[in-house]
């Protein structure tokens, strides 16, 4: 009973298959991706998670080499769209054109209406264009002309930003950031990594070679799983503890959501899934903590002076936030005083 | 301005409260009405000088003008003009009353008359005090320095006084500088201005003040430790209880290189500290007996015991007539002697032999001759050393007993005035019944202190419920000198004949010289009765094996020896008398005066040396059990949590054991609660052993990152060791977070292994410490300590603020914000 899971059809879905689907997808991903397993784990996670992924950092890193892999990996329809300052929301919900042989506006679907939308250098676009993601990344649904379209199942939207080249940017407004379960960075690959990129790489992409492990149905199917993943209390208070511990933190100006609290969790059930547990562990959240809670997050002015950046301020809340204990007894922390939960969210003075 | 006229009247007002210890002095008032004048005389002066914005200088001038003026109007010479204003003769007047006022000091005795010249003295003081108090308090601002002038008036009375100071006159004016002060700080918290709180409210009426509270908190805690430690300190015994208890006795002050004082109180109760020996007087006679030096009397009786009076007398250096007539039986033999007192004996009154005849002595001693006792208002004792000559009496029995009773208009009649206490007059009348002569009803009462009737010496009293310390005494049978002497003169004197107490010193140790050395232990108190015809005759009824030193008499002979010795006709007549009233309760206490008897007759307090003895292993004995607990404590701990735990941990194991096939589904909840209950357990003993071990614990930290930070941190050698601490840690997640927390493998032996492997890896002192002082257990008791504090204090806050609501200086406070 334990080990195994019921799904929504009532059949059951057992563990090593979770797995075992999981772990192709990312071996397949890896394919292209090397040596960047916890990424492509946590963006595998945010799928799963019913999320949308937000990748940042630095050109040529292959922020769309692993949107596109991930697309590929997984037998649904990806549309990508290629976020320029002209686009326009049309461009992306769809608009309707009038049909001169039946004397009526139809609908013309836009970009979204696919089960995985990559969203390259999303922050390029105006904020207007922007904005039209805003109802399907949290709704999955495009309203046109006051009739809504509902979107396909799975979504997922994987969006690429470049941090460093603010020129002729629009910087996503808080609202849409909040709307992406979690952002990640790429990261140099380390050089044994990179020596076999270039060996692999030479002759062909490998990203033309790769084929889908999985379906859009096995997907939802893992979906449903995920959602059974058991969470004790003690954990859900600890993810409370984690958002209301940015909301309390004084180097930081706005907290993370509610919504926030959500996804943190949805996240950490679909991480404690792809690693065989049918539990969720504190470790999970504190893994997800940064990726999940981080780009949310709006550091005050005193901090960003300090260069504190949401990601160091994330995981020192971490680090010294306590664990809930579930049932009264002795709680150690034998910690120095500086580093004490005592005072778990004051400001370190640069 | 304003506070300054108030400051300068607190000064004025400061200076009369502090004159108030010279009432001790005078016998009147006059001296009170008169320093008022002269006291409002420079304060309305000062005031005026400050209103004409006189400078410092000035302020003083007319000050001391004023002072003159006054002066000039109270001791007026009749040569002033206008009556009012000091001409040279004055000045002159002024001179010779300052001189007529020594002579007046060395001839007068407190209570001393309203003279001119003690007025003038005292009107002059107080007067310069009021002008320098003024001068520091108003004028430089500096009232904690007012303190010394003040001081210097009652410093008068404590050198007159030597034995004790009366404390009320010393209150008053410290309350007078006290009041000084908080005058002075008043203004000075005035110029600040208005008070405000932080939100801007004024504070003219009250607010709490958390630097108020700590102020009371310190005082508090000051005058505790200050009224405490004197008592603590073992050297200090003759401090404040003394002073305040019924008298410790003649050899704690005594003994005491630095005071040297001696109480003259014999007291009914009391207790006597000998710890040391300080030599005190070396005699030298050429008499070959000599009896007691004497240095006191106490006639006054009180209930708890003999007080002395201050003694009066002319100077010392004529001739005495003797007290002691010449008449048959009593021999009278005159012999010299000298003395010399140590440093150790400072006292105003100087040890001679009765009677005293003739004394060489220089400075202003004077010889109460009733008393007998040579004694001095300016000078002390220590370092004298003079010579003397004196008459020694010996007295017959006989012819004691053809002494007569007082008449009843004699003078010293008030002597025989006892209070009222049945039990005491009762005693007195069973023992003189029967008794003709005055010489035999005494002879009576100074038999019944004896060994034979229970009487022992001992260096404390024992307490006692009847009321009144003399019945105590005369019930309890145990005292020493004091309670002798009081409780004989008492008796003696319910009797109907003079009696009173005499302080001095027995013989003392003959050294190589012929000379005989008095000690702190050779302090003497014995009863003198008043024969008329005879004059006072000494008893001595101390039980003589307590008294190092001690001297008897024909008529007063050792009680002990009386049978040996088969004391002549006279007093053996008394004897029978004497211990026939005492028969029953003799032989009622045969038992306890052997006890008594075989006691060594030494003047230690008697310990008991086996109640000492359970008191320190009893002491030992919770010091151990308080430096073991930590450690027995944290074993009873891992022996609970080793005994709850199954010793399989196996799932099917317990599913199976023996329990019927229709309760599986609890049981399997049930053994899921245990299996939870156990990890929890587990990782609770593994948390306290690594606390005991030194090992760092992150609150922070997951079951998971916590053993695999152990595994790679502490036990990278011990793979054993590491795979345990994992499984602990994966048993502890498995409990807290999953639905099925069973590890599938059993925890003790993984505990027993990360326990052995943190031993092997720690050092010795830590291995100890972990074995008798466990850091885990030390952390939980400062972890309960911590609780209870806090809930202390926050219990403590709630009952503050509730209390603060009806605070009536908040209700005022409000009203005015209103």
């Amino acid at each position: 009973m334990t080990q195994q899971t019921r799904d929504e059809a009532g059949g059951l879905l057992p563990h090593d298959e979770f797995r075992a689907a999981g772990d192709a997808i990312v071996a397949n991903i890896e394919q292209v991706i090397e040596g960047k397993t916890a990424t492509v784990q946590l963006a595998l996670a945010v799928l799963l998670a019913e999320g949308h992924l937000l990748i940042e950092d630095v050109p040529g890193v292959g922020k769309t080499k692993l949107a596109k892999a991930l697309a590929r990996s997984i037998d649904c329809s990806v549309r990508r769209i290629q976020f320029t300052p002209d686009l326009l929301p049309s461009d992306v919900t769809g608009v309707s054109v009038y049909n001169q042989e039946t004397h009526d506006f139809e609908f013309r679907p836009g970009a979204v209406f696919a089960n995985l939308v990559v969203g390259d250098e999303i922050n390029r676009a105006s904020p207007k264009t922007q904005s039209a993601l805003l109802e399907c990344m949290e709704e999955r649904q495009v309203t046109v002309d006051g009739i809504t379209y509902p979107l396909q199942t799975p979504f997922m939207v994987v969006a690429t930003q470049n941090p460093i080249e603010m020129e002729g940017t629009y910087p996503l407004p808080e609202a849409q950031r909040d709307r992406f379960t979690a952002r990640i960075a790429m990261g140099y690959p380390d050089s044994g990594a990179e020596l076999a990129m270039l060996d692999g790489h030479g002759a062909s992409d490998p990203l033309e070679s790769l084929r889908p492990v999985s379906d859009a149905s096995t997907v939802s199917r893992l979906i449903t799983h995920v959602r059974q993943i058991h969470v004790a209390d003690v954990v859900k208070q600890y993810a409370v503890d984690l958002v209301t511990a940015t909301r309390e933190a004084p180097d930081l100006r706005l907290g993370a959501s509610p919504r926030a609290t959500l996804q943190l969790l949805r996240t950490a059930r679909a991480v404690a899934a792809l690693e065989g547990r049918d539990y969720v562990l504190p470790d999970d959240l504190q893994v997800l903590a940064v990726p999940v809670l981080a780009h949310r997050i709006i550091p005050t002015a005193d901090a960003q002076m300090a260069r504190r950046t949401t990601d160091t301020i994330v995981s020192d809340l971490v680090h010294r936030l306590p664990l809930p204990q579930e049932r009264r007894r002795t709680s150690y922390d034998t910690r120095p005083a500086a580093n004490s939960s005592r005072a778990p969210y004051e400001p370190r003075r640069a | 301005m304003i506070s300054h006229r108030n400051l300068g009247l607190v000064a004025a007002a400061a200076t009369l409260l502090a004159a108030a210890p010279l009432s001790a002095i005078f016998d009147r008032w006059t001296w009170l009405v008169q320093s008022t004048i002269a006291v409002a005389v420079v304060a309305a002066v000062a005031a005026l000088a400050r209103l004409g914005r006189a400078p410092l200088w000035g302020q003083l001038l007319a000050m001391l003008g004023g002072l003159l003026l006054a002066l000039t109007w109270l001791f007026p010479s009749g040569a002033e003009l206008l009556g009012m204003l000091p001409t040279p003769a004055t000045i002159g007047h002024f001179g010779a009353l300052a001189e007529a006022s020594l002579v007046d000091i060395s001839t007068y005795r407190v209570k001393v008359p309203d003279t001119d010249p003690m007025l003038f003295l005292t009107v002059l003081g107080i007067g310069s005090v009021a002008v320098l108090v003024d001068l520091m308090a108003v004028g430089l601002r500096r009232p904690a320095l007012a303190g010394l002038p003040m001081l210097a008036i009652y410093s008068v009375p404590v050198a007159i006084y030597v034995e004790s100071v009366p404390p009320v006159p010393f209150i008053i004016g410290a309350a007078g500088y006290l009041w000084l002060l908080a005058a002075d700080n008043v203004d000075r918290v005035r110029r600040f201005g208005r008070r405000f709180t932080g939100d801007g409210r004024g504070v003219d009426g009250w607010e709490a003040s958390p630097l108020a509270a700590t102020g009371r908190r310190l005082a508090a805690v000051g005058v505790a430790v200050a009224v405490l430690l004197p008592l603590a300190a073992p050297g200090m015994a003759g401090g404040l209880l003394d002073t305040l208890g019924p008298g410790t006795g003649e050899g704690s002050g005594a003994g005491r290189g630095a005071t040297g004082q001696v109480n003259l109180f014999s007291a009914l109760r009391g207790q006597l500290n000998q710890s040391e020996t300080t030599d005190l007087a070396k005699v030298t006679t050429n008499d070959p007996s000599p009896s007691y030096l004497r240095f006191g009397t106490a006639d006054q009786l009180r209930s708890d015991g003999f007080r002395p009076r201050s003694p009066r007398g002319p100077s010392v250096n004529r001739e005495f007539s003797p007290t002691v007539p010449d008449r048959e039986g009593i021999t009278r033999a005159r012999y010299q002697a000298t003395v010399e007192v140590t440093e150790s004996f400072n006292m105003p009154l100087l040890p001679v032999y009765a009677d005293l005849a003739q004394i060489k002595l220089n400075g202003r001693w004077s010889f109460d001759t009733s008393q007998q006792v040579l004694f001095s208002n300016q000078e002390r004792s220590s370092g004298k050393r003079y010579e003397f000559e004196y008459v020694r009496s010996t007295y017959s029995p006989t012819a004691l007993r053809q002494a007569r009773p007082l008449p009843a208009e004699h003078s010293l009649n008030w002597h025989t005035l006892t209070p009222k206490v049945p039990a005491v007059d009762a005693l007195v009348d069973e023992l003189t019944q029967g008794q003709r002569t005055e010489y035999d009803k005494v002879r009576a009462i100074y038999d019944h202190f004896s060994t034979e009737n229970g009487f022992s010496y001992a260096l404390s009293t024992e307490g006692g419920t009847s009321g009144a310390e003399i019945v105590d005494f005369l019930t309890n049978k145990v005292g020493f000198c004091q309670q002798y002497a009081a409780a004989m003169a008492w008796l003696v004197r319910a009797a109907g004949i003079p009696a009173r107490v005499a302080f001095g010193f027995t013989t003392g140790n003959k050294t190589d010289g012929g000379a005989y050395v008095v000690t702190n232990r050779n302090l003497h108190t014995w009863t003198e009765v008043y024969f008329d015809g005879f004059g006072w005759v000494p008893f001595d009824a101390t039980p003589a094996y307590g008294v190092p030193g001690a001297v008897r008499s024909d008529w007063a002979p050792d009680l002990e020896v009386k049978e040996e010795e088969a004391a002549p006709g006279p007093s053996a007549t008394a004897g029978p008398a004497g211990s026939d009233s005492g028969t029953n309760q003799n032989q009622l206490e045969e038992g306890l005066e052997e006890e008594l008897s075989g006691q060594p007759s030494g003047t230690d307090a008697p310990t008991n040396p086996g109640s000492s003895w359970l008191w320190w292993s009893i002491g030992a004995l919770a010091l151990l059990l308080l430096l073991t607990a930590p450690a027995l404590q944290r074993s009873a701990l891992r022996r609970r949590r080793r005994g709850s735990r199954m010793p399989s941990t196996g799932r099917a194991g317990v599913a199976t054991g023996g329990v019927p096939s229709g309760n599986h589904r609890m049981v399997v909840l049930a053994d899921t609660d245990r299996a939870r209950a156990d990890a929890h357990t587990a990782w609770d003993e593994l948390l306290d052993t690594l606390v005991d071990f030194r090992q760092r614990i992150d609150g922070a930290e997951t079951p998971r990152a916590t053993a695999s930070r152990l595994a790679r941190d502490t036990f990278h050698a011990d793979s054993e060791a590491a795979s345990a601490v994992r499984l602990l840690g994966r048993a502890e997640e498995l409990a807290r977070y999953a639905q099925d927390p069973h590890p599938g493998e059993p925890l003790l032996p993984a505990l027993r292994r990360v326990r052995a492997a943190l031993v092997a890896g720690s050092n010795r002192r830590t291995r100890l410490l972990a074995k008798a002082l466990p850091p885990s257990m030390l952390l939980r008791w400062r972890g309960a300590v911590a609780d209870a504090s806090a809930r202390l204090v926050s219990s403590y806050g709630r009952f503050r603020a509730a209390t603060l609501r009806w605070s009536p200086r908040r209700l005022l406070a409000d009203r005015r914000s209103h």
